[in-house]
């Protein structure tokens, strides 16, 4: 009776001392919207009973391990209990009850995060290798970084163009997979709540360069929100290769091709209208509108040597206009 | 040149290789017919194909079920013990405890290939920016390094059951010796497959090949499944074997509630591997013919469906979890009774424990795809599940403790083992949760979190219970002790490393760092703790090595263990002598006459030899 | 050979192992089967594949008549009748072929779209062509069987390939049995 006594008081300093730990070290990052804020509470609540099952086993363990230990020169056996049904039926009622209530909480907060504000902006977001794209159908704007004004509800409408990527940033807590194919449009929705910049990094292995698969995202204040979609509304005044420009950065073209001669997954376009280059079969070809015009709309013919095919999508004949696609190559011939 | 073409394991190589090159131009010969082209990635997958039938061919692991086809008469097989001495160990031989050594070298192989793999991502990690590997390269590492250890694993569970279910139940050898050898030969070509993924392409889908990921890129993703299918087909009919050899071979009087607490694991386990398996082998073999022949399972542009991919993977793979545990926590339960010379607390619950776990986990697989776009209404019933197997596993702790209570403890190096799965296996049995409950999962999903709870949960069921059971078992395979010292500088050095790698994994992994990319962010701030996560690998690896040199050295010069060592009271330590003989318990048949564990009751006895007047009428009976 | 004689007990014992070993391989196999069935509910739901109704009752009836001549022919042997299990079992033997002609043979040629052709084309061929796979295997299995029966090496105590065959045979119409409907019938 002494050694459980002295081991209670034990486990009990011991889950204290453990839990502040946990709860002082910053284990998780910045709660930048309101589904963090009740992620983390669950958090908390999953760390308090890591302290004190964490010190329940350990205690019980390394206590009975040095006191009740076969001292140097003994050679005892141990105390003879095979078992006790009692504390069985005990030990399997008691976490059965903390793991109902468990998932009762996991439940509820689940469906907190979950509310749903009818007035929430929607945000059409375009995942595809290995890049992201957000339109605005509410004001026909779109970007590649992603603009959110603080404490509106935001409504993603997510999917991708070819394999399956997934939508995260850590400061917002919320996950989501973003699945290619038109009957399997991802919804998640978030309420940001600090002004601030963050990073939108896919969190689903998407092959290559998934690494570097971010995109920034800035929450602002209602008021730098509408100057920006201001500003970006005004954009049909820009000349062809401005608006090519902006087109490559927003669809996600950059992800693969750099701008600056550095290698990458697709060709570079810096100087790359008006070289020569060798093509699979051997044959030579100078890069003009005609091939790049084909390049986009057929990306698997007529590849270059070093470059393989079924890397780029082909699905630029229906994203783009006659005239977009025009703009494209205007921006790509201006690089030299 | 016939002395080398004599030995099973290089004749199997050679078959393989014609084999593969017989495949390739029989392929290559019926487009030419059919008026088509060289194709390399079909061209490649029936060559694999070929070659691993050709290694069996080869080996001579079809000739005796060739001849029973046939009607004619093929050896007993304890009459068949063909080779002596080390040349049994690379033939097709039907000795359970040769098989079990050969699972376990490879196994160990395995572990050090796959080890070796993640020291080279880990040095690409240790700090920010792409130094030594490209996006290709760490991919195929980072999938190779999963599938190599999952395999490794697979084996390592597998030496341990052919090695020691017989011998704990009293068996002359398994149910089926031929089906026993070839489920392990047949590893042997799904591991050289599965590596020679890295020679066509590698891939970029990690181990769980997520269509449509794996429906496009590098080809050499075909090698993998290919290999990964051979190796299923190795795990599924070594389980058939374990549980109808448990089942149906026990000495006379041992009840089911009188097994060794291993076997409980090992049936558990085995009722696992032979169902779920085949679930990971056809979600494969669907991705492999819808790159072969454009089949739309999984490509939603061609009708498919990806999620659907991922309800068929994870029904194996995350059983295949405690496919790899249950074992593990079965060599804790079974070797903390002899150490702290006091029974197993509550054995009934320990045993139906193992059962239950491997009952819910058919349940659980939703929890791999929180996040995954499955149906709304299932995240809740699968979130419900998921902790539910945290009370089976509760139990196995309790009793643990409830074990070492009052208990008489000794440290040896195998206890020390198993004190370390202990810690280890808590640390992740308490990540789970958090990872567990659907909102909190949103954060965790696909982070470092997950990969330090998973590496807790592999070390802690796996990796540190197979040392203890090597430690603890060493003696009766090669009748010599392993050296105490460098076991403990091995498990000094080890957990501490262990700790401080995943410790830090799951840190960064909270602040948001994500799976499987070969670069982050410097501007995240978390280069320090890559470097240490690093360092933490690489001391594993050194200890390791300490152990193998342990291994090795003490094959023939460790001291000389005679009798029962360890004081045991199961029948492989107190009635047979050390190596064990070829032939089990010829001779020594015994009867169990109590429990298992009652240590510390004077005078009770687990097993007593039945008189040789008597055996006919006991076997008979 | 052995110098002492297996004892009856032996070969009980050695027979209950045989068989617990053989089910539990086709606990294993339905798992993959039900994989494939739970397929082709995910992709295709309610739809209906638009397949040969007459040829699909046809094949389906072979092979459920296959497997009365199977049964036939393990219950001549257990009796001894030789001939009778001989004559059965070829039977069951050509009715495997001719399911193997009807479904491969005719109704690939027959349906009007390929493997390629979306989910549909899908899991029809799938599902078919392992199916059709497992019958192949059953009727190499059956070919042996015959050799050996041919070659009168079993009689009613010793026929344990005889009755493994025949089960393999039923488990595999039986999976027919479930899957013709969810191939032809189901859906709308």
């Amino acid at each position: 009776m002494k050694h459980i006594a002295i081991v209670t008081v034990l486990v009990a300093l011991l889950t204290i001392v453990t839990n502040y730990f946990l709860l002082s070290v910053g284990l998780l990052p910045v709660e930048a919207s309101t589904q963090a804020t009740i992620i983390d509470k669950l958090f908390n609540t999953h760390f308090f009973i890591i302290s004190f099952l964490f010190s329940l086993i350990s205690v019980f363990m390394i206590y009975s391990l040095i006191v009740f230990r076969n001292k140097k020169g003994q050679d005892e056996d141990g105390k003879f209990v095979t078992g006790s049904t009692k504390l069985e039926i005990l030990w399997t009622i008691i976490p059965l009850a903390t793991v109902i209530s468990f998932s009762y909480l996991g439940a509820k907060s689940l469906a907190e995060t979950r509310i749903i504000n009818p007035q929430a902006m929607t945000i059409n977001v375009t995942a595809s290798q290995w890049a992201w794209s957000f339109e605005y159908p509410d004001f026909e704007i779109t970007s590649n970084t992603l603009y959110l004004p603080v404490d509106n509800q935001v409504n993603l409408q997510m999917t991708s163009l070819d394999v399956i990527h997934s939508f995260w940033v850590p400061e917002f807590r919320v996950k989501q997979d973003v699945l290619p194919g038109e009957n399997l449009v991802k919804e998640l929705r978030f309420t940001p709540s600090i002004i601030g910049d963050y990073t939108l990094m896919c969190a689903e292995l998407c092959g290559g360069a998934h690494a570097y698969m971010n995109s920034p995202v800035k929450v602002v204040s209602e008021a730098d929100f509408q100057s920006w979609v201001d500003l970006e509304s005004k954009a049909d005044d820009l000349n062809p290769v401005q608006k090519g420009e902006k087109l490559v950065k927003n669809n996600g073209c950059i992800g693969c091709h750099t701008l600056d001669g550095s290698a990458s997954v697709g060709p570079t376009w810096l100087g790359l209208s008006g070289s020569e280059k060798s093509l699979m079969d051997g044959e030579k070809i100078i890069v003009d509108d005609k091939y790049l015009m084909s390049s986009i709309l057929n990306p698997n013919q007529d590849i270059v040597q070093n470059f393989s095919p079924n890397i780029m999508p082909s699905i630029y004949a229906d994203l783009f206009s006659k005239e977009e696609l025009e703009d494209i190559i205007a921006f790509i011939n201006s690089l030299h | 040149m016939k002395r080398v073409w004599s030995i099973g394991i290089i004749r199997g190589l050679i078959f393989q290789l014609f084999g593969t090159g017989i495949g390739v131009i029989f392929f290559t010969t019926i487009r030419t017919i059919l008026g088509l082209g060289w194709k390399t990635e079909p061209t490649i997958v029936v060559g694999g194909l070929f070659g691993a039938i050709f290694f069996l061919i080869g080996l001579g692991a079809f000739t005796d079920w060739w001849r029973a086809a046939l009607g004619q008469e093929v050896l007993e097989p304890h009459e068949a013990h063909k080779f002596n001495g080390i040349r049994r160990y690379f033939e097709f031989t039907l000795d359970h405890k040769v098989i079990g050594i050969q699972y376990g070298v490879l196994s160990m192989i395995l572990l050090s290939v796959g080890g070796s793999l993640a020291l080279i991502f880990r040095v690409e990690l240790a700090s920010s920016g792409l130094q030594i590997l490209n996006f290709v390269q760490f991919n195929t590492l980072v999938g190779l390094h999963g599938m190599v250890l999952i395999i490794s694993i697979l084996t390592g569970i597998s030496a341990v059951s052919n090695y020691l279910i017989p011998l704990l139940i009293g068996a002359d050898d398994m149910a089926f010796p031929r089906l026993n050898a070839f489920s392990f030969w047949i590893a042997i070509p799904a591991s050289l497959i599965l590596l020679s993924a890295m020679f066509f392409g590698g891939f970029e889908t990690g181990w769980t090949a997520y269509p449509p990921l794996s429906v496009r890129g590098p080809m050499g993703i075909q090698m993998f499944f290919l290999g990964v299918y051979f190796a299923g087909w190795s795990s599924i009919l070594g389980s058939l074997n374990l549980i109808t050899t448990i089942l149906k071979m026990r000495s006379p009087g041992m009840k089911m509630f009188r097994l060794p607490i291993l076997t409980w694991s090992v049936l558990a386990t085995s009722i696992m591997a032979l169902t779920a398996t085949q679930l990971i082998g056809l979600s494969f073999q669907l991705v492999m013919f819808e790159r072969l022949l454009g089949m739309g399972f999984f490509t939603p542009s061609e009708g498919g469906n990806p999620v659907l991919f991922q309800h068929l993977f994870w029904f194996y793979s995350h059983p295949a979890v405690y496919i790899f545990i249950l074992p593990g926590l079965g060599i804790i339960s079974e070797l903390l009774p002899v150490f702290v010379r006091k029974p197993l607390f509550g054995y009934k619950w320990v045993a139906m424990s193992s059962l239950a776990i491997a009952l819910t986990s058919f349940l659980v697989w939703g929890h791999h795809m929180f996040t995954a776009g499955i149906e709304e209404y299932l995240r809740v019933p699968f979130m419900y599940s998921t902790l539910l197997v945290a009370v089976p596993t509760g139990v196995k702790f309790f009793s643990w403790v409830a074990t070492l209570w009052q208990g008489k403890a000794r440290f040896p190096v195998p206890m020390l083992f198993t004190l370390g799965a202990i810690i280890v296996f808590l640390m992740g049995g308490l990540t789970g949760p958090p990872a567990g409950t659907v909102s909190t999962d949103l954060h965790l999903h696909d982070t470092y979190f997950i990969v330090g709870h998973f590496h807790d949960t592999m070390f802690g069921g796996f990796v540190f219970p197979i040392f203890a059971a090597i430690y603890y078992w060493y003696p009766k395979i090669t009748g010599r002790k392993l050296n105490e010292t460098l076991g403990k500088i091995h498990f000094y050095l080890m957990t501490p490393s262990f700790l401080l790698m995943t410790f830090g994994q799951m840190r960064i992994g909270l602040l948001g760092m994500r799976r499987r990319i070969a670069d982050y962010d410097p501007n995240l701030g978390f280069d320090s703790t890559h470097l240490l996560i690093t360092i933490g690998g690489f001391l594993i690896a050194i200890s390791v090595l300490v152990f193998f040199v342990n291994l090795i050295r003490s094959a023939k010069k460790g001291e000389i263990a005679e009798g029962n060592i360890w004081n045991s009271r199961s029948p492989e330590w107190s009635l047979l002598p050390s190596p064990a003989p070829i032939n089990n318990y010829e001779n020594r048949e015994f009867r169990v006459v109590g429990n298992p564990y009652d240590y510390g009751l004077t005078g009770s006895k687990y097993v007593e030899l039945i008189k040789s007047e008597e055996i006919k009428n006991e076997v008979e009976s | 050979m052995s110098s002492i004689q297996p004892s009856i007990n032996q070969i009980q014992k050695k027979l209950a192992i045989s068989r617990l070993g053989l089910w539990l391989f086709f606990a294993s196999d339905s798992f993959m089967f039900g994989g494939l069935l739970i397929s082709r509910f995910y992709l295709l739901g309610n739809q209906k594949i638009e397949l040969n109704q007459f040829l699909g009752l046809v094949v389906t009836s072979v092979l459920l008549v296959s497997s009365f001549f199977m049964n036939r022919a393990e219950v001549m042997i257990s009796r001894d009748n030789k001939k009778g299990f001989l004559t059965s079992l070829l039977i069951t033997i050509l009715l495997g072929i001719v399911f193997l002609v009807g479904v491969v043979g005719l109704e690939w040629r027959d349906a009007h779209f390929g493997p390629a052709d979306g989910a549909q084309g899908a899991v029809f061929y799938m599902m078919t062509g392992m199916h059709a796979f497992h019958v192949l295997t059953g009727i190499i299995f059956l070919l042996f069987v015959l050799r050996n029966g041919i070659n009168g090496k079993f009689n009613a105590e010793n026929h344990f390939m005889v009755e493994a065959s025949a089960n393999y045979w039923h488990f595999v119409d039986v999976v027919w049995i479930i899957f013709y409907p969810a191939l032809y019938l189901m859906g709308s």
